[in-house]
């Protein structure tokens, strides 16, 4: 036993005590005695209050079997789960400050290294044992690793089973030429459907609910619209324009149209498109238009596509830009 | 013999425990408070993998259309998945399903809080330094799968808010620049939203990444008992020692007690503190979002990030770099980089390459306590950005004022951290005032005859080890 190990054997003055010198300067470091000698006051209260913790942590598990069998309440469950687990904890606590030989310890750091004389010894072993192995058989072992290397590819291949090849399926969507424009429920959407400043999500017959296909028809007020005249011709009218309802920026249904300043908003991350300049982005992140879906009328004025998006839709990827 | 003692004589003689078990019942823990974060993180792990287990008896990870037929009113007859009706049911029918449902999500937030706090816990006290940039780089690989934890499994009701998410996800992986779209249909098996991506994703939540998680955790928690605990300095406390209370019984009633607390936390959130009602957000329909649309806390930085990007596509050569790269791949990847990287970062400019047991006080290291600072206050500011539409109902401004303050920010508010930061530490570290603590100075003791004397804070030497080697570093 060394001094300092006799030291820590004293009795600490529990700060808490009301036996200790009132204003007593004491570390609250070490609290509470050693077991064999008398309990202190403060030691008393503690295992008190570790019984009352204890207790009520008893009486909330008896709550959690009444609530369960009456039929359950999430809340009430909550609550007395957290008494449960907050008395246990309580009370462990408490047992852990008052009432522990609570000693401080020091113990030795041992070096991590094996130094260099164990490096050494390693190599060595290296060199005598796996150097005879595989060093007099390079062919061997050089056709080893070749074979390997193949069978490690060929095991690697089934993770292409993972998904289709993209090819074209990001730029193409299934609006065709002469396909019905029908709204989610699939009834077609006529010219005078839509009222002025009115927009409805729009989808090619037989595909409604498609993710890629998914357009915003937008009723704009006459002239309003600003379009080269080739993009003006797929607008009946001049006041039924579609556009892509994928936002260019990270492929959010823009599903907010304010009439009053004919913008399209992303819920997602505000971006801003003007419905009479093309859907161009005005602010946020988007970079690209909404791309436009050219419409047309037939003869019962229900409104149908004159072919696919004028551009892939969605936010971009790598080769869009490419045929 | 008794049959505990025989039970041990039993494994001693087939394993050898005996000294095994000594030596860890003597393991030497310090006591600080700063040193539970981690396993705060650890306890909420064990909460998440009994109440995550429950929840799994109960999901369904499949998109096939079924009608909902339960007792939620509002969505009664409408078609649905069968993961959404699934949730459903485990939240309105099951009994105690919707506490552990909500206590699995509050534990989920919980646990990535405790990884990001521990983890600045071991940055601006420079515990990373030599020899734990090791379990640096673990930790980093654990902060990273606690995150796709996080975000596959609150994909998995498959409602609309998720799927919103998800649909971003997508996006992202599209834009990595030239193998973006193969990478994102084999992660997604095709275009969105492909019938497989929920069981994918439930795969990965329940099996994949848990199994890395367990493990690297298992490395990480080895890896600190062989190479010991950090210390800060104080009297007695050295580079070739450790100073605290012993794993039995102390630190054993102090975790043990840790773990009831936290698990009692986590029990009145999830009883009290409505989460992630799914039932309000409505099924996951392709054409439809919600508005105000939030991620998780820990995905809000990346939400912030995406809608204070600047709207710059850039086409070479007829390929395509998206507006989603720079701030969903390129910042991130800039960013987690020079976390991941730090210890090696630092060691090239301050060319220490000894090995450090005791801690820093941040103070006394300014540049690096300034960069952390600067480098949390971006996170923080792209943070706030993701919650720009709540803010600007809140203050009645506009959403652009906000986003325009934030970019900003995003340029000025890192500068001026790092300046006030730096400055505050020199300040700090010259007048050599310190933070007071439990065993600063001498302390009085009773002696066994009832008088009093002062004791110096020479702590004892475990039994069969030396006494304290050198004084080492004191602090004050």
């Amino acid at each position: 036993m060394t001094d300092s190990d006799q030291g820590s054997e004293r009795v600490d003055v529990d700060r808490r005590s009301e036996q200790g010198p009132a204003g007593a300067p004491g570390g609250p470091g070490d609290r509470g005695g050693r077991p064999d000698q008398a309990m202190t006051g403060g030691q008393r209260r503690a295992e008190r209050r570790a019984a009352v913790a204890l207790a009520v942590a008893i009486l909330a598990g008896i709550g959690l079997f009444i609530v369960y069998f009456a039929g359950g309440q999430t809340q009430i469950e909550g609550v007395l789960f957290a008494i449960a687990f907050g008395g246990l904890g309580i009370a462990l606590g408490v047992w852990a400050n008052h009432l522990l030989d609570a000693r401080e310890v020091v113990e030795e750091r041992h070096e991590l290294t094996s130094g260099a004389a164990g490096r050494q010894a390693f190599e060595m072993a290296l060199t005598e044992e796996v150097g005879p192995v595989l060093g007099r058989r390079s062919v061997l072992v050089g056709l080893l690793a070749g074979a390997g290397g193949a069978l490690g590819l060929a095991l690697l291949l089934p993770v292409l089973s993972l998904g289709p090849a993209p090819g074209n399926s990001l730029k193409v969507t299934p609006w065709r030429r002469g396909l019905r424009v029908v709204d989610e429920e699939g009834q077609p959407v006529s010219l005078d459907q839509v009222p002025q400043d009115g927009f409805l999500t729009v989808f090619p017959e037989g595909h409604e609910g498609t993710a890629d296909a998914q357009a915003l028809l937008i009723h704009v007020r006459p002239g309003s619209l600003r379009l080269p005249p080739e993009r003006m011709a797929g607008v009946p009218e001049g006041t039924h324009v579609a556009y892509s309802k994928i936002c260019t920026h990270a492929g959010c249904p823009v599903s907010l149209y304010e009439q009053e300043t004919s913008r399209i908003l992303c819920p997602c991350h505000q971006s801003q498109f003007d419905v009479s300049d093309g859907a161009k982005p005005f602010f946020g992140p988007a970079a690209r238009p909404l791309p436009q879906l050219p419409l047309g009328v037939d003869e019962q004025r229900v409104l149908i596509a004159e072919g696919d998006f004028t551009e892939p839709v969605g936010p971009a990827f790598w080769d869009r830009g490419r045929q | 013999m008794n049959i505990m003692e025989r039970t041990f004589k039993y494994l001693d003689e087939r394993l050898g425990t005996a000294s095994l078990a000594r030596a860890t019942l003597r393991k030497v823990f310090p006591d600080h408070w700063s040193f539970l974060l981690g396993e705060i993180a650890l306890f909420c792990l064990v909460v998440l993998i009994f109440t995550g287990t429950f929840l799994t008896f109960f999901y369904t990870p499949s998109i096939r259309e079924v009608v909902y037929q339960g007792p939620y009113a509002p969505l009664q007859g409408s078609e649905v998945s069968a993961a959404y009706n699934s949730v459903l049911r485990l939240s309105f029918e099951v009994r105690a399903g919707l506490l552990m449902r909500q206590i699995h999500h509050w534990a989920a937030l919980v646990f990535v809080a405790a990884i990001v706090v521990h983890l600045c816990r071991i940055f601006f006290t420079g515990a990373f330094r030599r020899p734990r940039e090791v379990n640096w780089l673990i930790g980093i690989g654990l902060l990273f799968l606690a995150l796709g934890e996080g975000f596959t499994g609150y994909s998995l009701p498959d409602d609309l808010l998720s799927g919103i998410g998800l649909r971003i996800f997508y996006s992202v992986t599209l834009a990595i620049p030239v193998v973006g779209t193969w990478v994102t249909y084999l992660l997604f098996g095709g275009e969105f939203p492909a019938p497989d991506i929920i069981s994918r994703l439930f795969v990965f939540h329940i099996m994949l990444i848990p199994a890395l998680l367990l493990a690297l955790v298992a490395v990480h928690i080895a890896i600190l008992v062989l190479q010991k605990h950090t210390q800060f300095p104080g009297p007695g406390h050295s580079e070739r020692n450790v100073v605290g209370k012993r794993l039995w019984p102390e630190q054993t009633f102090k975790s043990v007690s840790l773990l009831l607390f936290v698990t009692a936390v986590l029990a009145l959130l999830g009883g009290l503190g409505q989460i992630n009602p799914v039932w309000q957000y409505g099924p996951f329909v392709p054409y439809n979002v919600t508005s105000p649309a939030q991620p998780d806390w820990y995905i809000g930085f990346l939400d912030g990030a995406l809608r204070l990007g600047p709207p710059w596509d850039l086409t070479l050569w007829g390929f395509t770099i998206s507006e989603v790269f720079w701030p969903a791949i390129l910042f991130p990847g800039i960013a987690f980089g020079i976390l991941t990287l730090w210890p090696w970062i630092e060691r090239r400019f301050t060319r220490d390459r000894a090995e450090h047991h005791l801690l820093d006080h941040p103070r006394d290291t300014p540049v690096r306590t300034g960069i952390g600072a600067a480098g949390l206050m971006v996170f923080f500011i792209m943070f706030l950005e993701g919650g720009n539409d709540i803010f600007g109902v809140l203050l009645n401004v506009t959403v652009e004022t906000i986003t325009r303050i934030l970019q900003w920010s995003l340029v000025i508010a890192p500068i001026l951290t790092f300046l006030v930061t730096y400055w505050t530490c020199k300040s700090l570290s010259r007048t050599r005032l310190r933070p007071a603590r439990i065993n600063a100075g001498v302390r009085l003791s009773r002696t066994p005859d009832g008088g009093y004397e002062t004791v110096s804070l020479e702590p004892a030497a475990t039994d069969g080890e030396r006494e304290p080697a050198g004084t080492g570093q004191h602090g004050s």
